[in-house]
């Protein structure tokens, strides 16, 4: 009964008319040449237009924008194949210009429309056109669009990178169970390995064998606590080449935080290692080259209480088989000996001394050190009528490596010397003068003689190794070890000058090591 | 999961409704576009998801135009029409077409012709009904096609695919239907209930 009721009730609705007069759509009835059969509810309030008004004319007449053309073949189509044909808003935009009035629809002026069009009427040739506003979904298309098109340029942009990264730096990366899960190309470049050999192994277990113990505790360590480490390492290639990395430890982290693995970064110190083991090489060779000279200088020492203890021991033999010779005679010339020999034991020593590196550094009295370096120069300067000056304010002392500063200083000065005596010119008043200061932040040295100057092509390249122009009697050495030795060991600056005749050494030192100049 | 394969009677039963839906097809392209048109018999195969992807791979030789177009119904499934540079450009010079816009949409209009011919003849042939999604041009390069999740949902397809032909225009295309498993058990029951009627 009450199904009955139901349906005797929907039958005194007219369904159909009150839904499709009320539904979202827009619809138009339209025969094959255009002209409206119907336009409703829905379309007149979005356009303005009264049915009334427009009925039996033709669509394209009343808004221009219709392609008469595609709208008729794609109603005749709809009529042959009895199913319906489309504009969709993604291709076709709209069909009848609607203007939006929501003020988010940016992107668009008039409603995007997709339109199905319906074969309704076959006899008469009538379509229905059912219009949907799709100004949303394509607002929120044109969006995504513009979003995948900024997402794709930064993912070029990112893959660039990640290319560059690729190619140039030198990154391992590990997970947290140490297993390797990428080494960039450079790396492998060096290392000269394939990807696939050094994947899925175990990053601590390949490189355990090129490790030091200390390094490998202070890496696990760290692995332990997930603290960035900086340490250095060296590793062999596949070819057996040794390489040496300066390496920074940092863990790795998820986007959400969560620790995954591990990367390191490497730098290629190879170069530089073998550039500083040559530079050992040159000092160590320097110095054999300095003690060399300073046996000559020794020698020069020796010289002269070595005649004294001949004199002594010859006179001793002339009053003895003259059978003069007492007591006395004997007593004076051994004592003499014994103060001669001492000398000549203490030079060695102040040699040995001297050339020993300092470890530490110390309190150097600048005045006593000159003293002590002219002490072995003295005798050449006298040689050749060179007059040594020194000019100090004040009694200076610093902190730092004595040994060193002196076998510069010796340098220094015995260059001055070699000048005067290679010197192709005659030099009247030879002079070497040293000028010491105490500046704010440090202490000034200037060494100054008048052996004729140095070229200008020559001075740019006084500090440079194996460059001399003593020809056979340099070694080229002697500046170079002064340049590193000051700059390197002793934290001060040298600077070597010339002015017509005069050549001047400028030598800046820090009151202590540690400090350094500010 | 259960391999569903057609039987050489099955296909054969598939084959003759096709070549009278692809008849149909062919004069109503023809009338449309107002050229004449010949579609090659359709060649029928039930080929696994990896397999699509792949014979869709082997069309990426130069830039395609890719449609597709799902329909719905006891018999469901969604059709792939792919038509080249060359010959989208042909079938504008043809329909006298102003922008790539209006040649989307010829575009658009080609797949829903070939498709609703083709499948509503179909289903005529075996008593249902089908309706129609709008059809869409895809944005997404070909060699994407494969991560599109549209094509997840298939394990196993029925394709039937043929290359539509305008000699004169020289518009070659090639359309897919696609239907999913559940469509290949009601078309094997479908095609079985045909065939005892022929018996």
């Amino acid at each position: 009964m009450a199904k009955n009721k139901t349906q005797q009730y929907i039958r005194t609705l007219d369904i159909d008319k009150k839904i499709v007069a009320n539904i979202d759509n827009g619809i138009i009835v339209l025969d094959q040449d255009l002209k409206i059969y119907h336009f409703n509810k829905w379309l007149e309030l979005h356009t303005g237009i009264k049915e009334c008004n427009i009925l039996d004319k033709k669509i394209n007449d009343i808004f221009d924008d219709i392609n008469s053309k595609t709208l008729k073949r794609k109603i005749k189509t709809a009529l042959r194949i009895q199913t319906p044909t489309f504009y969709t808003a993604s291709t076709s935009k709209y069909l009848i210009p609607i203007k939006i009035n929501q003020f988010h629809n940016s992107s668009f002026e008039y409603m995007q429309q997709d339109v199905s069009i319906i074969p309704f009427d076959e006899e008469k040739g009538l379509v229905a056109l059912i219009l949907t506003d799709q100004t949303i979904m394509a607002n929120t298309n044109a969006l995504l669009e513009a979003n995948i098109q900024t997402i794709n340029e930064l993912n070029a942009e990112l893959l660039k990178e990640r290319d560059t990264i690729d190619k140039k730096v030198l990154v391992i990366k590990f997970d947290k169970t140490f297993r390797i899960i990428d080494v960039s190309q450079a790396l492998l470049e060096l290392l000269c390995y394939d990807k696939e050999e050094l994947l899925d192994k175990n990053f601590l277990f390949h490189e355990k064998y090129h490790m030091t113990k200390d390094c490998q505790m202070r890496l696990v360590q760290s692995m332990k606590a997930l603290k960035v480490l900086e340490f250095e390492e060296t590793t062999l290639s596949a070819h057996g080449h040794t390489i040496c990395f300066k390496s920074t430890l940092i863990p790795e982290y998820s986007s959400k935080g969560i620790h995954i693995g591990f990367i390191i970064f490497r730098e290629n110190i190879t170069d530089s290692k073998r550039l500083a083991k040559s530079q050992e090489k040159i000092l160590a060779s320097s110095r054999s080259a300095a003690m060399g000279e300073m046996v000559s200088m020794i020698a020069h020492q020796w010289r002269q209480p070595l005649s004294l203890i001949n004199t002594i021991m010859a006179t001793l033999k002339i009053k003895k088989e003259l059978e003069k010779l007492s007591e006395k005679d004997i007593n004076e010339a051994f004592a003499k000996i014994q103060t001669t020999t001492s000398y000549l034991s203490d030079t060695i020593d102040d040699f040995r001394d001297y050339f020993k590196p300092n470890k530490k550094s110390s309190e150097v009295n600048i005045l006593s050190l000159f003293d002590n370096s002219i002490f072995f120069l003295k005798e050449v300067m006298h040689q050749n009528n060179i007059e040594y000056k020194i000019d100090v304010t004040q009694n200076i002392s610093i902190d730092t490596y004595k040994n060193e500063l002196l076998q510069s200083i010796i340098n220094i000065i015995r260059n001055s010397i070699d000048a005067f005596i290679f010197s192709d010119v005659e030099i009247l008043n030879k002079q070497i003068s040293v000028n010491i200061q105490k500046l704010e932040s440090h202490i000034s040295i200037i060494i100054t003689d008048n052996a004729g100057g140095i070229q200008k092509d020559v001075l740019q390249r006084v500090f440079e190794p194996y460059f001399s122009t003593k020809s056979k009697n340099g070694t080229g050495l002697g500046l170079h070890m002064c340049h590193t030795i000051i700059t390197g060991h002793l934290k001060g600056n040298i600077i070597m000058t010339s002015n017509e005749n005069l050549t001047t050494t400028l030598i800046e030192l820090p009151y202590t090591i540690l400090k350094g100049i500010k | 999961m259960q391999t569903l394969d057609l039987t050489e009677d099955e296909k054969d039963v598939l084959q003759e409704l096709m070549n009278v839906a692809y008849g149909n097809a062919t004069a109503v392209v023809a009338e449309m576009l107002n050229a004449f048109a010949s579609l090659s018999i359709p060649n029928i195969k039930v080929i696994q998801t990896d397999e699509l992807l792949a014979t869709f791979s082997e069309l990426k030789s130069e830039s395609y135009f890719f449609s597709t177009q799902a329909f719905n119904g006891e018999f469901k499934g969604e059709s792939a029409f792919f038509i080249n540079q060359t010959s989208a450009n042909n079938l504008a010079k043809h329909l006298e077409l102003d922008s790539s816009e209006d040649l989307d949409d010829a575009i658009l209009e080609l797949t829903n012709v070939l498709t609703s011919t083709l499948t509503t003849k179909l289903s005529q042939e075996m008593d249902t009904e089908v309706s129609f999604s709008l059809p869409s041009l895809s944005k997404i390069p070909l060699q994407e096609i494969g991560k599109t999740p549209a094509f997840e949902y298939y394990s196993q397809v029925i394709v039937i695919d043929t290359d539509l032909n305008f000699k004169d225009q020289q518009i070659h295309g090639k359309i897919f239907i696609l239907t999913k498993d559940e469509s290949i058990q009601w078309l094997k029951t479908k095609l079985n209930s045909i065939l005892e009627l022929l018996i």
